[in-house]
């Protein structure tokens, strides 16, 4: 599989400190990268530089062969990314809201119509899209924001803890979606504090502490590496 | 450019809210209101007045008083009562505003150059315009009358000269001078005149940035605390068209709203003051004065409006940037108003050139200064003055939109926070 995204030597620094310290990893097509680490082991601050939302301080990231410091453009155009804490226009209806994410994207009305099409597909709140986004529940914006994220159908998709603050149906719903995108041949880079769950989405991890990857590899390879049952004891274990 | 047209729409969704057009209808409900009801209160004043006369003398003067009455738009009731006390106690139990009790022995007294004194009695029955401008009138006849018998008295002794003469031995003769012209007329008609006609000028101005600012800052807050901006900055548009996109949204609502807020209060000054219009000798002397903004004037004012707007759009970003959430953009509005309000009561009361040097370097160096200066400037024949506010303000902006596009194009965006708490800027 051909590499989407690659990341090498990756640095951000904020003044003196240094959030990121050398990071390298690549996600190819159709892979579910995962990033698994504490709070402010750095997996935000690296899917943020991926974004194009932070600066490279040191390093090198590449999408489809476009380096992030010559070509921000490049990325924006084939990434989508949905930020851990996101909202959408709460005056605008849901429907209006996906149109106009999509009008970004779209080079003619059936490309519009194709994507707004499987927006609502993804989404599954039906006539609901045509009432105000304020009006919804944290899982309906979370499910709006994820076909806002998946409609176009972009090289790369950067999910920052997808199932934050949702209930066990929406969040194995948002898992399901995730998994059928990855297997159309979308890359999808993730972070997450749930095990159970990069361990049933992802095909690839890494572990990441203190702005370094400590190791990465598939759920089983780094099981059998640390003797392992599950990806907790995976991660106590390298944090030793 | 389609994309451009997409995300200014958005932004003018979001500022043209129901709570925005709710705020301004009933803005315009308001003033309109206020208005129709003090015009209603002019026109009462300005109609038949009613006022109770009693007559103890019913002399050939006295009478001729009451005719003065009625030729100035009075009602007279004549009150049937033997003495002042009982015309006063009936007058008080009555809807009557205004009293006029002429003494016995009126005519006589004057006659014989005695002075004597009628009475006059104004009931507040309210404080409004009308009953004001009532005793107002009623003064003014009873000065024209005192004329009009000193003028027959000195007719009378000095028959050769004109009472005029001997009441005004000295006459003045007033000109005005604007630069190289000179006109016949009173400087604080053509000034009272000037200022009538630009009171409006600084109120739209102040009004128009103001609301546009704190559209810009409380959109950009808005994006913050509904954590929508993340998601904008990673989407396939220049980040120069974010930026643009807000402004130019605020811009137009922002004028809208002013628009809508002006023409609600010139219905409401209206009024209360009428139309503003020069006397026909004013007119004169105004043109004659070269005190009239020609084609090209209206360009540059225009054009200086145009860069104050953008001026105040673009520091509005950068402070909207500053802003954690919507509450603290409220206070990010304060050095903006600051920089608005300073100017706008120094257009009032100043003349900006007759300031200490600092002073005026300091009303210079703040870029919404210039429009409020443009006007008089152009008037008085300025105009390079007008010229380098125009060069000046375009510089600002230039730095400010380039400073915003920074912001905007590097990590500042999401960082760049002014925590009030703790005093201090974080970049």
């Amino acid at each position: 599989m051909n590499a989407v995204l690659r990341v090498e030597g990756l640095k951000k620094r904020y003044g003196r400190f240094e959030a990121l310290k050398g990071i390298d990893f690549e996600v190819r097509e159709g892979e579910v990268f995962a990033l698994i680490g504490p709070n402010g082991a750095g997996k935000t601050t690296t899917l943020r530089v991926v974004a194009t939302l932070l600066s490279v301080s040191e390093g090198k990231v590449t999408f489809l062969g476009n380096d992030l410091k010559k070509a921000p453009e490049k990325f924006r155009e084939g990434i989508s990314y949905l930020p851990e804490e996101a909202g959408a226009y709460r005056n605008l209806k849901g429907m209006d809201y996906l149109r106009f994410m999509a009008k970004f994207y779209a080079r003619s009305a059936a490309e519009l119509a194709t994507f707004l099409g499987r927006a609502e597909g993804i989404a599954e709140l039906g006539p609901r899209l045509k009432d105000k986004v304020g009006t919804y529940s944290k899982g309906m914006v979370r499910k709006l924001l994820l076909a806002r994220a998946l409609m176009t159908k972009p090289a790369l998709v950067i999910l920052d803890e997808p199932t934050s603050g949702l209930d066990v149906i929406n969040s194995l719903e948002v898992r399901e979606i995730i998994k059928r995108f990855a297997r159309e041949g979308i890359a999808v880079l993730l972070s997450s504090h749930n095990m159970l769950e990069i361990e049933y989405l992802s095909d690839r991890v890494a572990l990441i502490d203190k702005g370094r990857i400590l190791d990465q590899g598939t759920s089983q390879e780094l099981k059998d590496k640390y003797q392992a049952a599950n990806l907790e004891v995976v991660f106590r274990s390298a944090l030793r | 450019m389609k994309r451009f047209t997409n995300l200014l729409l958005k932004e003018i969704k979001e500022l043209v809210n129901a709570q925005l057009i709710l705020s301004l209808l009933m803005m315009m409900a308001i003033f309109y209101f206020v208005g129709h009801l003090a015009k209603t209160e002019m026109k009462k004043a300005a109609s038949t007045q009613k006022i109770s006369v009693l007559d103890l003398d019913g002399s050939e003067l006295s009478a001729g008083l009451s005719t003065g009455l009625k030729a100035a738009n009075f009602a007279i009731e004549w009150s049937r009562e033997k003495d002042p006390e009982a015309a006063v106690r009936a007058a008080k139990q009555g809807d009557t505003t205004l009293l006029l009790i002429i003494p016995q022995g009126f005519g006589e007294s004057v006659a014989r150059f005695e002075q004597k004194e009628i009475s006059t009695y104004s009931f507040l029955r309210s404080f409004s315009i009308g009953g004001i401008r009532k005793s107002e009138i009623l003064r003014a006849l009873i000065t024209a009358t005192n004329g009009y018998l000193s003028d027959n008295v000195l007719r009378k002794k000095v028959p050769d000269v004109s009472p005029d003469i001997l009441k005004r031995p000295i006459k003045t003769k007033d000109y005005v001078i604007v630069r190289d012209k000179m006109a016949e007329g009173s400087a604080a008609a053509v000034s009272g005149f000037v200022y009538s006609q630009g009171v409006f000028l600084p109120i739209i101005l102040m009004m128009v940035i103001m609301y546009s600012s704190q559209m810009v800052i409380s959109a950009i807050a808005m994006e913050k605390q509904n954590k929508t901006l993340e998601t904008l900055l990673t989407v396939p548009i220049p980040r120069t068209s974010i930026v643009a996109a807000k402004m130019l949204a605020a811009g137009i609502v922002g004028l809208l709203s002013a628009v809508i807020y002006m023409v609600g209060m010139k219905s409401y000054m209206g009024g209360m003051m009428g139309e503003v219009r020069a006397s026909a000798p004013v007119s004169a002397v105004i043109k004659q004065l070269g005190l009239t903004l020609t084609g090209n004037g209206y360009l540059l004012l225009g054009i200086s409006l145009f860069l104050a707007l953008l001026c105040g759009l673009a520091m509005a970003t950068i402070l909207g940037v500053l802003a954690e959430d919507f509450r603290s953009a409220q206070s990010l509005m304060l050095p903006i108003m600051l920089m608005i309000f300073i100017p706008y009561l120094l257009s009032f009361f100043a003349d900006v050139n007759s300031l200490p040097l600092p002073v005026r370097l300091l009303i210079l160096a703040i870029p919404f200064s210039h429009p409020f200066l443009a006007t008089p400037n152009m008037m008085l024949g300025h105009y390079p003055a007008v010229l380098y506010g125009i060069l000046y303000m375009a510089v600002v902006f230039l730095v400010l939109v380039v400073i915003a596009a920074r912001i905007f194009s590097t990590d500042r965006v999401l960082t760049m926070k002014l925590r009030w708490g703790k005093k201090k800027i974080v970049l």
